[in-house]
């Protein structure tokens, strides 16, 4: 590695690789650094089903030898309790120095970060939503396509949220739905016209899973083993990627590489941080901060000594139980276990909030049991036959509904205080009432007490810190992300977002991350 | 200090000096007849013969174990001219002396060792020395009369039960060691008689069953004994042979006076473990309680008895994650773990152990469903079932939740355990 790169990208993750593609396409000298953090733990080989009947070691993935699901059983979602991807979100929070009250605080010190356990969630904004943004719409389109195209998305289908998702040109057919997501399918086709006046839409899922092979990456074979690691890689991870990268010789990678701070001495930018071994300094003509919301606000924050409170978004959430009394008795069958069907439900005042619905199999059972208001043993005997028939659903509203609020004081702790505005809590019993009357029509009763609203930040939905404005003022960055304050240094992840809605926003940040990588390879070029 | 030990080859004398190693606290002499191997300081010390001993003037304390168990007049006589050859050291070199008497010592005990005990006593007092009256000692390794006792129930397939049954009140063997090494610590102790030993009194024939149960892991029957029969015996048989058969000292049990220990334990500052943990082999039952406990919560979770993967995990996530030690479970919960349902109730969580418990519920339940055993019991069927089955079963087991429920409401919470606050 010479002195003085081109570019240096911090993060391996969705935002990073897909600044880097244009960049290293363009003959520039790119380095990427990451945390280094690498799976431990083999994906489950076979199906679920079989390998929770037969493999006696499945407790090494499920609960770890050094328990981890118990370690974090207060943990907010299943996904941070899985030991399969204990590495993804390991020592991130200490790392960074952050203090969350009132807030769940999620980010990745590893190779292609947070996409390691994501939810494959992905849609594109529409006209309307990009009016937010400093930058005229076919900017961005183009890179939706680039990005869309490169790491596989399913679910292309004519139903009513084609134009919501607006991604089925660039789609791959969708993966095969269970019984009681088509039966429950089926219902809204004869439904429709009620339920639209209730404001709810439904359609396929449109995920990053593949529903048909892309070079190494198999298509899903509905193993069901979502949660606990993809053996055919059908889910995409930034840490695909990396291989296409790396066989670029002027790309450049430094895993296992924290920074500690971006500094600028005159015109001169670097990167200071560690390895396991040594404290170590990278220079570069541009910096390219990716390494999650959380973490890129700290370095921007930091570098620029802003000690003020910028105001972070993301999306209020609420989890639910559906059962179709009508399935009861229906056989646990292997299947996808990330979003299979989709809803928009639009409440008046422009708002509208998005949300999916999910096979209970992949989920451990002792999630639910937890929340049983009854004891283990006849919580156990009541869902082993209930929850064959039922489904988990999400939802989500847009960010601007959340008054999380962070600072980073001159020691560069990060201190984050959640919280949502005051209209949520209404908007929450108004989306459980309508969903309770959609589901209804469609088949299924959505439980009692099981609709939970989650902690500020339990959607990992982060956004918005550093936003994209036409003329943006000290902590705000312009239209290609470069920092008001620390020219040269540009945020392409989400800290960036110029507003967060509904939608699944990873695949925002990934186009928006090539669109500014673009940009950046055109006007360095243009310099040389 | 420096401490000189007479009997330190004895059961309690051996646990002492194993203990003193490890808490490194205190130099040890040992006084014996013959010098054993690798002993690094030694006086030569005869029981029989008094003449030959000596105490260096750097000993700070003396503890004198050593007891001839034989019951010759004889040697009876020795012990007590030994005793006082030892006190007349001590007072020589102005060093603390302690005593180990006997539960049984007193002026008109029926044995000559109670008497011996007894005589022995009154010339420390007079010394102000330190007497020490222990218990029914057992626990460690199968000496003295617990060893005794523990070879005999490996051989004999029944047990007598004496009726009426004798009184003891045991002592664990390093707790012995332990009190002993408290009082040579003690700064302000004063000359006089302490008694060590649970001041709770269990039947013979309990602390009998208690030994067959965690020592020779067998279920025994007992045979009702009348006391006098021994009594008798020992009457017509020579001394000799009813020595030789233990009968002796077995005599030497009805005749316990009850020792009110409380107010010794407090003034030493010793807190002596449960019989139920000092007879496992290792004087500890922390482990297997946890084992019960485990074993418990999963059955309840599982309907059916744990892996012993299962319980092997249990084990090892409260000793890693949790305090390590066994909640306090009534027993017959652990027997019937069905009836944790009346434990398993999140709406009472006030109190630290009911909080710990409804933990380790929610633990056992992740760890039972990440097995192959868990599948078959969480996941339900492969196959389609007729849903009127289903919902009968789901209505079976809502059913069976509020019958508990019920049971809640008529149990007061008092005998359902658990109330204790954390210990530390």
């Amino acid at each position: 590695m010479a002195d003085c790169f081109d570019v240096i990208i911090v993060g391996s993750g969705p935002a990073g690789v897909s600044a880097a593609f244009p960049l290293v396409e363009a003959g520039l000298r790119v380095l990427m650094v990451d945390g280094g953090k690498k799976a431990t733990l083999k994906s489950p080989s076979r199906p679920y089903l079989s390998t929770r009947f037969e493999d006696e070691e499945q407790w090494k993935w499920m609960v770890g030898e050094s328990f981890h699901a118990l370690q974090k059983i207060n943990a907010v979602s299943p996904k941070l309790r899985a030991p399969t991807h204990a590495y993804v979100f390991d020592d991130f929070i200490a790392q960074n120095k952050i203090k969350a009250k009132n807030f769940v605080a999620v980010g990745s010190l590893a190779e292609g970060g947070l996409s390691n356990a994501w939810g494959c969630g992905v849609a594109r904004l529409s006209t309307d939503e990009l009016a937010d943004y400093p930058f005229p719409e076919s900017e961005i389109a183009k890179s939706y396509e680039t990005v869309t195209r490169r790491i596989g998305i399913s679910g292309a289908n004519d139903d009513d949220l084609s134009d919501y998702f607006g991604l089925d040109v660039w789609s791959q057919p969708p993966i095969s739905m269970d019984v009681l997501h088509q039966r429950m399918f089926d219902q809204y086709a004869s439904h429709k016209q009620e339920l639209t006046s209730l404001g709810f839409r439904m359609g396929r899922s449109r995920v990053a899973a593949l529903s048909r092979d892309i070079d190494e990456r198999k298509a899903c074979d509905n193993s069901g083993n979502c949660l606990w690691g993809c053996r055919n890689k059908a889910l995409y991870s930034a840490i695909d990627d990396l291989p296409s990268l790396m066989k670029h010789k002027n790309f450049f990678h430094k895993s296992g590489f924290i920074v500690d701070r971006v500094v600028k001495n005159n015109e001169d930018l670097a990167i200071e941080g560690h390895d396991a071994h040594e404290y170590m300094t990278f220079r570069a003509r541009k910096i390219l901060l990716a390494a999650g919301t959380l973490a890129t606000t700290g370095l921007a924050l930091r570098a620029l000594k802003y000690e003020s409170s910028v105001r972070l978004q993301s999306c209020p959430t609420a989890a639910f139980l559906l059962w179709q009394p009508r399935m009861l008795g229906a056989a646990r069958v292997d299947s996808f276990s990330l979003g299979q069907l989709s809803f928009s439900l639009k409440f008046p005042g422009d708002i509208t909030a998005f949300g999916s619905t999910f096979s209970t199999l992949g989920i451990p059972m002792s999630e639910f049991i937890r929340h049983m208001p009854m004891s283990k043993r006849y919580s156990a005997d009541l869902l082993r036959h209930l929850l064959s028939s039922c489904l988990v659903g999400n939802l989500f509203f847009p960010g601007n509904l959340s008054t999380t609020e962070i600072t980073v004081n001159a020691d560069g702790e990060m201190n984050i205080i959640g919280g949502y505005s005051s209209s949520v809590s209404g908007l929450m019993s108004d989306a459980a009432c309508r969903l309770r009357k959609s589901y209804w029509k469609l088949g299924a009763l959505l439980m009692p007490m099981s609709f939970t609203q989650g902690l500020p930040g339990g959607d990992i939905h982060y956004s918005s810190t550093l936003p994209m404005q036409h003329d943006p003022m000290l902590g705000q960055t312009d239209g290609n992300g470069e920092l008001a304050g620390l020219a040269g240094v540009h945020v392409v992840d989400g800290a960036c977002l110029s507003a967060l809605s509904e939608k699944s926003h990873t695949l925002t940040i990934m186009a928006n991350a090539d669109r500014i990588g673009k940009i950046l390879a055109k006007k360095i070029k243009g310099i040389n | 200090m420096k401490i000189l030990i007479t009997g330190a080859s004895g059961y309690v004398g051996s646990q002492l000096v194993k203990i003193n190693a490890i808490k490194k606290n205190h130099q040890i002499v040992l006084a014996s007849r013959h010098r054993h191997d690798g002993v690094q300081q030694w006086v030569h010390f005869d029981l029989n013969n008094v003449s030959s001993c000596t105490v260096p003037e750097s000993i700070e304390v003396i503890i004198h174990l050593a007891v001839d168990t034989s019951g010759n007049d004889e040697v009876r006589r020795h012990e007590v001219d030994a005793a006082k050859a030892l006190i007349d050291e001590a007072r020589k070199i102005g060093a603390k002396f302690l005593f180990a008497s006997s539960q049984t010592a007193r002026e008109d005990a029926p044995t000559n060792y109670g008497r011996t005990k007894w005589r022995i006593e009154q010339e420390v007092l007079a010394a102000n020395g330190l007497v020490v009256r222990l218990g029914q000692v057992y626990g460690g390794p199968e000496r003295g009369l617990f060893g005794t006792l523990t070879s005999f129930m490996q051989r004999l397939p029944v047990l007598p039960a004496f009726i009426p049954s004798p009184k003891v009140q045991p002592i664990h063997v390093d707790d012995c060691a332990e009190g002993l090494l408290k009082l040579v610590d003690h700064k302000s102790i004063k000359s006089g008689v302490y008694c060590l030993a649970s001041p709770e009194p269990i039947s013979f024939t309990q602390f009998l069953r208690s030994i067959a149960i965690s020592r020779v892991r067998r279920r025994k029957f007992f045979v009702p004994v009348p006391a006098f029969l021994v009594k008798f015996t020992t009457g017509i048989i020579s001394k000799k042979i009813s020595t030789r058969l233990g009968l002796n000292r077995l005599n030497s049990l009805f005749d316990l006076p009850l020792m009110n220990t409380v107010a010794d334990l407090e003034i030493v500052g010793l807190t002596l473990r449960p019989l139920s943990a000092g007879m496992h082999k290792s004087g500890n039952d922390r482990r297997c309680r946890l084992i019960q406990e485990g074993v418990a919560l999963l059955t309840y979770i599982l309907k059916e008895k744990p892996n012993s993967n299962l319980v092997r995990h249990y084990v090892r996530m409260a000793e890693k994650l949790r305090t390590g030690t066994a909640l306090d479970i009534p027993v017959w919960m652990i027997r019937w773990p069905i009836t944790l349902t009346l434990l398993d109730d999140r709406a009472n969580t006030s109190l630290w152990q009911r909080e710990e418990f409804a933990w380790r519920i929610d633990a056992a339940t992740v760890i039972a469903e990440a097995s192959r055993q868990g599948a078959a019991r969480f996941l339900g069927s492969t196959k389609t079932m007729c849903p009127l089955t289903a919902l009968f079963r789901m209505a079976v087991a809502v059913s069976s939740e509020i019958a508990w429920r019920l049971m809640r409401l008529v149990i007061p919470s008092s005998f359902l355990g658990l109330s204790k606050k954390k210990s530390l």
